[in-house]
């Protein structure tokens, strides 16, 4: 059986780098890519000294410190799902607004008939 | 002899696969108005077509928009060549063009800036009854709530235009909302409505999207009342 400590570390690590290599690649920029690279390294440390949150967890009042951390995760994720449904609105509206551009510009006017195949 | 259509009135018929009916609806539409502005829907049939043959100004979304999506993009076309009153009608015949001159002279008559085709005795008990929830939440005077047969005036226009009008996905509760808080003045003008020649209603298509429709008008509803 290996240490804990082990465990923590590699899945962390691999979270971490999987993130880093996403971020290199292009493949998340801009405040997205600022955001993971946070996480990324958060999920490193945490892996590396899953110790640190035992102090903080019993200045808080939390007898179970791996709970902090669970709560402390979940809380994040739901921001990060929130903001993400509030970015898709305000681009579906863009989307919208596009297309109807799109539409206008294509626009077929009865005595051009036969003049496009489009 | 009739007198000629009036320049500045524009009708905005959205149409979704609506072939079957939609040469007739546009030639009616031209003999009482000039401009006529088909939007199509992304749709599969020769919608687009048959209406251009018809004599309308085709407007070709590439991807469906559904019907205030496609209304939406008649106005912003409408307004900027110059539109200062928008009639909009469905595709399927239910609303009949040939009440437009009426509703005109309702509109230059009166001191409203929308004015609704009504025929509440069209629809099912079930949809009565939604209405009368719908009104209770959402405080607005209008019987025929989802009638998609109305008049814009210019006021009304310049604000459907709006980013904010394009986030909404019906155009019956949250546009009269919307149009409310902008403290514009509605009526409801009495209309005969035809069957419709084709198609189906798109919102009452299945129980799960009444179902979607009905939350989503409520939230709008709730929404719209504390800003109020």
């Amino acid at each position: 059986m290996i240490a804990y400590q082990v465990t923590a570390a590699l899945i962390g690590l691999s979270i971490g780098g999987s993130i880093l290599w996403l971020v290199r690649k292009n493949h998340l920029h801009g405040p997205y890519a600022i955001w993971w690279i946070v996480v990324a390294i958060g999920v490193v440390l945490l892996g590396i000294f899953p110790r640190v949150v035992n102090p903080i967890a019993a200045w808080l009042g939390i007898s179970y410190p791996p709970v902090l951390v669970m709560v402390l995760a979940l809380a994040a994720l739901l921001v990060k799902v929130l903001t993400l449904d509030l970015e898709r609105t305000r681009q579906e509206v863009a989307l919208r607004r596009l297309a109807q551009r799109i539409a206008v510009l294509e626009r077929k006017d009865p005595s051009s008939l036969g003049d496009s195949t489009g | 002899m009739q007198p000629a259509p009036d320049p500045n009135v524009w009708v905005v018929i959205p149409a979704q696969n609506e072939a079957a009916s939609i040469q007739s609806v546009v030639a009616r539409a031209r003999r009482c108005v000039a401009n006529v502005v088909v939007v199509d829907d992304a749709s599969v049939d020769q919608t687009a077509v048959l209406a251009s043959l018809a004599g309308a100004i085709v407007l070709p979304l590439c991807t469906s928009l559904d019907a205030w999506g496609a209304t939406q993009t008649g106005i912003r076309y409408a307004r900027r060549m110059g539109a200062q009153v928008v009639v909009t009608l469905d595709a399927d015949g239910q609303h009949p063009p040939e009440a437009i001159p009426a509703l005109m002279e309702a509109l230059r008559g009166g001191s409203f800036d929308l004015l609704i085709g009504s025929d509440p005795a069209r629809v099912s008990h079930y949809r009565h009854f939604a209405w009368k929830y719908l009104r209770a939440l959402t405080g607005l005077a209008v019987v025929d709530l989802t009638s998609g047969f109305r008049v814009y005036n210019r006021r009304a226009l310049d604000i459907l235009i709006q980013s904010e009008a394009t986030s909404l996905n019906y155009q019956d509760i949250g546009v009269l909302m919307l149009l409310r808080r902008e403290g514009l003045s509605m009526c409801e003008v009495p209309v005969s409505m035809a069957p419709r020649m084709s198609g189906a209603s798109r919102v009452f298509r299945s129980w799960i999207k009444v179902a979607a429709y009905m939350l989503e008008s409520s939230i709008i509803g709730l929404a719209g009342r504390s800003r109020a």
